[in-house]
Formats: structure tokens, C-alpha cells, sequence
């Protein structure tokens, strides 16, 4: 990610941004408590802008998961509009939440700005402090205009990102949006807590440098009868180095997402595969997908598991014959508590290390301390596990 | 001295006509040999490197190899290789017989709709999980993609019956449903999650990894059926190509034989593209290779297309390996990426015109 970071980045001069405020004031009625601040985003852009923001427009609503835990008594407040992909990407934790929180259903919804469907009326007339969108959504949202049209309303874009590249870009994010919400220290606290939980699997596998078990990502696994899609060294691919396995697609696939030929996986052996899998049953139903996820129906995801490994790409594989065929909730590839999954990853790839790691209670004590919701479990399961 | 000169010339013309019909069938012999030898370096290459000694011996004794080794040929290689071939055949036969009955060299199973319309039901597959005939459910996205392919060659047919429709109209009512089914997909599109997208967008690039022993079974089993029903017909469809008038002068009905020409072809491809998706450009070229080769006389021109267009899908099935190792490139892109500069230099090496 190359850094522009200059004034001309900026979305607007300053005296219309300050008249385009005192505008925005008057027409909200907030009161003059808000300060001034100048943050840079992850697109690497200077945005200034009155803090803390009391109207947001959230332009990915799974946007959710991070101002969630700097608001976990209220996650929705201040969310003005959002884009409506929260329900259908993650159907599991959306009725976790609804079932909470049941003005979530009220919140207007927009179309995406990356297909161009956002609605910048709209937008306008909801009166945001700040739009926050997914940094992949940054080229189509500067192609159609759109940052300027909401500059010269005086609404500044900030952009985030968990998605791109979780990695390097959740901890900013989440820093950028505490300062956005003048809760800067719960951010922190956060930070805190995710940067320790890696720390737990990191430098176990620094100091023992154990020999790394070669591993199948089998990304979304029985969704279709293609075999097999998988990740390169981004993403999942990056999750399996950190917990100290050895990923058979580097070096095969260029890019975060792409397919192996079938052959290559009996050709490499992998000791260890990691199917992700979600409930897809509004998209494939009754395929052979493992439907892991919060409430996940643990027998039924335990036979398509097993089915999965009658493959004709499995046969006789290391990972098939030790049992070492395990599953995990997809929808970690794009979430801020990556962190977990690095850490099952590490405890299947190397059991006697992290035998006193328990990611169940991490995801327990995230919930508890962080998120607005309770952890409901199922995010993951192995066929290693009688 | 008139007498003379067509004694003289028959057994010339005679002779002349035998060089013909002998340098078509070196040229079809030719064809069989290098398929022949693609199938080989395509069941040899992949990412486990096995010795052409090992191929050999897990192709005629399979019991006496590694278990890996067995499955990699008999159950990884084979099919996809097989299925080159088949699915090749198949859309060439179609695209040469819709030039054919249409009397048109742009016509093939993408200018009638007919795989915009499977693309279309296997979308509705992939996107939102609707079965169109809901029995066997993992087979939800071939069916699709099948019946929805029937129904477009269908309702072309049906539209075809109507008083006043000539060939041209047909050309129009495909080109007319491509258009309708684009947009309907690109509904789908819009609708569907990010997930979905993606799904269909890699079905649509079509892809030989999806075949397995019974599908092989069931696109051979068409294409060994269709086949002789269109070498049957194989001098009246030569006389269509002098146009309408002239075939029925002598004796052909060209209504009856395109309907049922239209519905053969429309099987073949129908079928080829519900278990491979779509793979564009062999149902144009691979027709229009045999045609530059081997003439028009359908006795050589039929399998003349079949071979071309299983000799493109094989040779496209090893690059789509090779090209990046351990990775399968999808074959429809691989096809159209190769094949349309070789098409071209073809077309214009070519001094007469082919057309």
C-alpha cells in the first residue's frame, strides 16, 4: 500500500469544509463540544474533521465488527445508513445481533459503491458526520465522483479496511475509528488484546521454530464440484504461516485467491487441511459446504466434513489417513478477529506446542470484553476431535 | 475430335478427383495421428512428475502402481483429457451444422443463445440455489444449464415455424436472445453476494476440471448418437450450402432438415456446455479449420470439424497445465487466447476465399 498523503488529498478547501460544518452544526443542533481533528486513513489520505462524530454512514455494514467493540452497549449508535451486506454475508451473525439489537432492521440501507449503487441523495439527506467505506471500495467511489460530491456537502470519507489486508490494516482501522468516536482508549484496549493473542501463537513459533506441517487451504470446500480453490500467501494463506504451517499453494498461486489443480494436492501430501466453510444455504442448498459459524449444527457439519475427504483429490493424503481434516468459519478472512483462527490453525499444526492454548476462551473473553453480543460457538471443527 | 477430348478428360477429371478425395483423407489421417499424440502428452504432464514409464504402466496395468499413481491417471488426467476431446467434437460438429442449415460463417452455439441461455441457468444455480427440476440436487447446475439451453433452441425453432422467417431472421432471433440472457445474468450479477459473483464468473470462463467418468459417459453417448443421424443427412446438407432453390431441386426439403439439424446440434452443445461451462471460440473456428482444410463435402467436413475441435480443447487442455504449474488455467480463456491469432494467420494465409 503506497501512502499519499498530501494536502491535495484533502476532499475540499478548508473554508468550504468550515462553512459545510457550521452548516451540518446547525442543521443537527449538536453542540460545540466537538473539536477539530485531523486523522490519516488507510488509504493514506488526510482527513479533517470534527470529532467525535455523532452520524455515521457505514458504506460495508460488517463494518459492524469494529465499532462494535468501541460501543458494545449500543454498536448502533450514530449508524445513520448502512450498506445492506452484513444479513447476507454473514446471515449467522446477523440474527445474533438482530436478535440483540432489533433497531438494526430500521437503519436505511444503500447499495454498494463499488457496483455503483450508492445513492449520494440519500447519503446527503441522512445528514452524515462521516461516510466510512472499505478501502477496496476506493476506485469506484473516486471513478463515479462520489468524494466529491459529498465534499462540496461538507461529508468527508474516511476509508478502512479489515478485508484487503486484515493484517496490516484491522489495528489502524480500529485505531482510526476510536479517534473518530473520541473513544480512543477502548481502540487501544482492543489493540491490546488482539496484539497479545497473536503474541501467544507468534513467539511460541519463533523460539521453538518447529518444522512446519505442509497444509491444504481448501477455501470454501464443497461449495461448488470444482476442486479445488485455495489462497495464495495472502489472507488464510498468511494465517497458516503465522500459526507455523507451510502453505502447498505458495509459490503455485500468485495472488490472495485462486485454484490448484487437483493433481497437486496428491503430488504435495499435505499433512494438514483447513476446509473454511459457512452457511451458504441461500446460495448452494444442501451442498456439500461444512455450514461452521456461530450455532453451526455440529453433526450435520461433521458428516459433510467426512464426506469431504472422499474426494478423489484426498485420496490417500497424509492429512486424510492422521485425521488432521479440520474445519473453520470462513468469514474469518474478513474479520478483525483473525486473531482466533490464527490461533486454532496453530493448536491443530502443532498440538503438543499450544496445548494450553484455549481458543475457545480467547473468543469468549472477546465477546465478553469487547463485543456487544454473546459468543455463541461452532466457528470451527476437525475430524481429529472424537 | 469432341469425342476425343471427353475421353481424355474423364478418366483426367477421374484421377483428379481421386488426389482429392485421397489428400482429404491424409489430411483427416493427420488430424487423427496429432490428436492422438495430444492425448498422450496431456494424460503425461501435470504437477506429479511421473516417468513416461510409470504413465505406461498405470494406463495398462493400473493394479501394479502406487494408489496415488492410479488415481491421478485414472481418476484426475483421464477424465479432463477425455473430455477435451468429447466436449471439442461436440461444439464444432454444432457450430459447422448451424453454418450449415443457416448459410451463415458467424453462426455457432454462442451466436443462437444457446450457451448464453445455459450460462444463464446455471447462474440461477450458482446465485440463488434455484433448481429448475428439483431431483438431483448435485447435478442442480448442469441441469440448469441444460434445460435452459433446450428451451432457447425451442422457442428459435418455434419463432422459425412462423410464416415469413427466413434464415437470416434466425441469425436475428439468437443474436436477440444472447442480448436478453446477458442482461438477465447481469441481473443475477447484481443481486447475487460477492461469493456468488465469483462462482459464476469462473463458470462462464468454463473449465475441463468439473468432468468425471459419468459425465464423460453421457456427452460421448450423445455425440455417438448424433453423429451418424448427421452423416446420414451428409449429401443433402452439402447440397444446402448451393442455397434453399437449388437443394430442393434436387430433392432436399431444407424446413424439415434444418429443424431437425437445429435440434441434434442444439443437444450437443446444450450438453457440452452444462458439464464444462462455456467455452467460447471452438463452435466458430473449429468449423471454420475444417472447412479451410478439407472443403465443404460433408463426407470429410464433418469429421473434419470434430477432429479440429477436439484437437483445439486438447491442445488447450496441456497449456492450460503448463502455463502456470499446479494451477489450471481456465480453458475457455486458454482456447480464445491461442487459438484466435492461429485462426487468423489461417484466414489470412488463405488466398481463396473460404466463405
Amino acid at each position: 500500500m503506497t501512502a499519499i498523503t498530501s494536502n491535495e488529498d484533502l476532499n475540499m478547501p478548508k473554508p468550504l469544509l468550515k462553512t459545510a460544518f457550521a452548516t451540518a452544526l446547525a442543521l443537527t443542533g449538536v453542540t460545540a463540544q466537538a473539536d477539530e481533528i485531523t486523522v490519516t486513513d488507510i488509504a493514506g489520505r488526510e482527513v479533517t474533521l470534527e470529532a467525535p462524530v455523532e452520524r455515521m454512514i457505514l458504506g460495508e455494514g460488517r463494518q459492524i465488527y469494529l465499532l462494535g467493540a468501541l460501543q458494545p452497549e449500543d454498536p448502533f449508535a450514530g449508524v445513520v445508513g448502512w450498506r445492506e451486506d452484513f444479513s447476507q454475508a454473514d446471515p449467522d451473525n446477523y440474527a445474533v445481533y438482530a436478535e440483540r439489537f432489533p433497531e438494526l432492521e430500521e437503519i436505511p440501507t444503500f447499495g454498494g459503491f463499488k457496483d455503483g449503487t450508492f445513492d449520494v441523495e440519500q447519503a446527503a439527506a441522512l445528514e452524515p458526520d462521516v461516510v466510512l467505506m472499505n478501502l477496496e471500495a476506493r476506485t469506484a467511489t473516486e471513478d463515479a465522483g462520489y468524494d466529491d460530491k459529498l465534499a462540496e456537502l461538507g461529508i468527508p470519507i474516511v476509508y478502512v479496511d479489515f478485508r484487503e489486508d486484515p493484517l496490516a490494516h484491522t489495528l489502524p482501522s480500529m485505531r482510526l475509528m476510536g479517534q473518530l468516536l473520541g473513544e480512543e482508549a477502548d481502540a487501544e484496549a482492543f489493540i491490546a488484546f488482539s496484539e497479545a493473542q497473536m503474541a501467544r501463537v507468534t513467539e511460541v513459533i519463533a523460539d521453538a521454530n518447529p518444522e512446519r506441517p505442509r497444509v491444504f487451504i481448501d477455501r470454501a470446500g464443497g461449495y461448488s464440484e470444482d476442486c479445488c480453490m485455495s489462497f495464495g500467501p495472502g489472507n488464510f494463506g498468511e494465517y497458516v504461516e503465522l500459526a507455523g504451517g507451510s502453505n502447498i499453494a505458495d509459490g503455485i498461486i500468485p495472488n490472495t485467491f485462486g485454484s490448484l489443480n487437483p493433481e497437486q494436492i496428491l503430488a504435495a501430501d499435505p499433512e494438514q487441511v483447513v476446509v473454511t466453510g459457512g452457511n451458504w444455504d441461500a446460495y448452494v442448498p444442501g451442498g456439500d459446504w461444512v455450514g461452521v459459524g456461530p450455532g453451526a449444527d455440529m453433526e450435520n457439519a461433521r458428516a459433510k466434513l467426512e464426506a469431504l475427504t472422499e474426494r478423489t483429490a484426498m485420496t490417500g493424503i497424509a492429512a486424510v489417513e492422521s485425521d488432521d481434516f479440520h474445519a473453520i468459519w470462513h468469514q474469518f478472512y474478513n474479520s478483525p478477529y483473525y486473531f482466533v483462527a490464527v490461533q486454532q490453525l496453530a493448536k491443530w499444526f502443532h498440538p503438543e506446542l499450544f496445548a494450553d492454548l484455549d481458543p475457545e476462551a480467547t473468543m469468549q473473553e472477546l465477546h465478553e470484553r469487547f463485543l456487544p453480543v454473546d459468543y455463541v460457538p461452532g466457528y470451527w471443527m476437525s475430524l481429529h476431535d472424537h | 475430335m469432341t469425342t476425343e477430348t471427353t475421353t481424355v478428360d474423364a478418366p483426367q477429371g477421374r484421377d483428379l478427383y481421386r488426389a482429392l478425395v485421397l489428400k482429404r483423407q491424409l489430411i483427416l489421417a493427420a488430424l487423427v495421428l496429432a490428436l492422438f499424440l495430444s492425448l498422450c502428452v496431456d494424460l503425461a504432464l501435470g504437477p506429479a512428475r511421473f516417468g513416461l514409464g510409470e504413465v505406461v504402466a498405470a494406463l495398462f496395468t493400473p493394479d501394479a502402481v502406487s494408489q496415488q499413481a492410479r488415481v491421478i491417471l485414472w481418476e484426475i488426467r483421464m477424465p479432463v483429457a477425455l473430455m477435451a476431446l468429447v466436449v471439442g467434437a461436440s461444439l464444432s460438429v454444432a457450430g459447422a451444422q448451424m453454418q450449415t442449415i443457416l448459410s451463415n460463417p458467424l453462426a455457432s452455439p454462442f451466436t443462437l443463445g444457446i450457451s448464453a441461455g445455459a450460462s444463464f441457468g446455471a447462474a440461477l444455480a450458482l446465485a440463488f440455489g434455484v433448481a429448475i427440476i428439483p431431483a438431483a440436487i448435485e447435478y442442480v447446475v448442469p441441469i440448469n444449464a441444460f434445460v435452459m439451453a433446450m428451451l432457447t433452441a425451442f422457442l428459435i425453432h418455434a419463432l422459425s415455424l412462423k410464416r415469413g422467417v427466413t434464415i437470416e431472421t434466425i441469425v436475428l432471433l439468437g443474436i436477440a436472445m444472447v442480448f436478453i440472457f446477458n442482461s438477465l445474468m447481469a441481473l443475477i450479477q447484481f443481486f447475487a453476494s460477492q461469493q456468488a459473483v465469483a462462482a459464476v464468473v469462473f463458470w462462464t470462463m468454463g473449465s475441463l476440471t468439473k468432468a468425471t467418468w459419468p459425465k464423460l459417459w453421457v456427452a460421448l453417448g450423445v455425440l455417438a448418437a448424433v453423429l451418424p443421424l448427421l452423416a446420414r443427412h451428409g449429401w443433402a446438407l452439402t447440397a444446402m450450402r448451393l442455397g434453399d432453390a437449388k437443394a430442393e431441386s434436387m430433392g432436399v426439403k431444407p424446413r424439415a432438415l434444418r429443424l431437425e439439424v437445429l435440434v441434434l446440434v442444439s443437444l450437443l452443445a446444450a450438453i457440452a456446455v452444462a458439464f464444462v461451462g462455456t467455452i467460447g471460440f471452438i463452435g466458430l473456428v473449429g468449423p471454420h479449420i475444417a472447412r479451410l482444410l478439407l472443403g465443404e463435402d460433408q463426407r470429410f467436413f464433418l469429421p473434419g470439424a470434430a477432429l479440429c475441435g477436439a484437437l483445439i480443447l486438447s491442445v488447450g487442455s496441456v497449456l492450460s497445465k503448463i502455463i502456470i504449474p499446479g494451477t489450471i488455467i481456465p480453458i475457455g480463456i486458454i482456447t480464445s487466447l491461442v487459438g484466435i491469432p492461429f485462426f487468423l494467420f489461417l484466414i489470412l494465409s488463405h488466398k481463396k476465399a473460404s466463405w
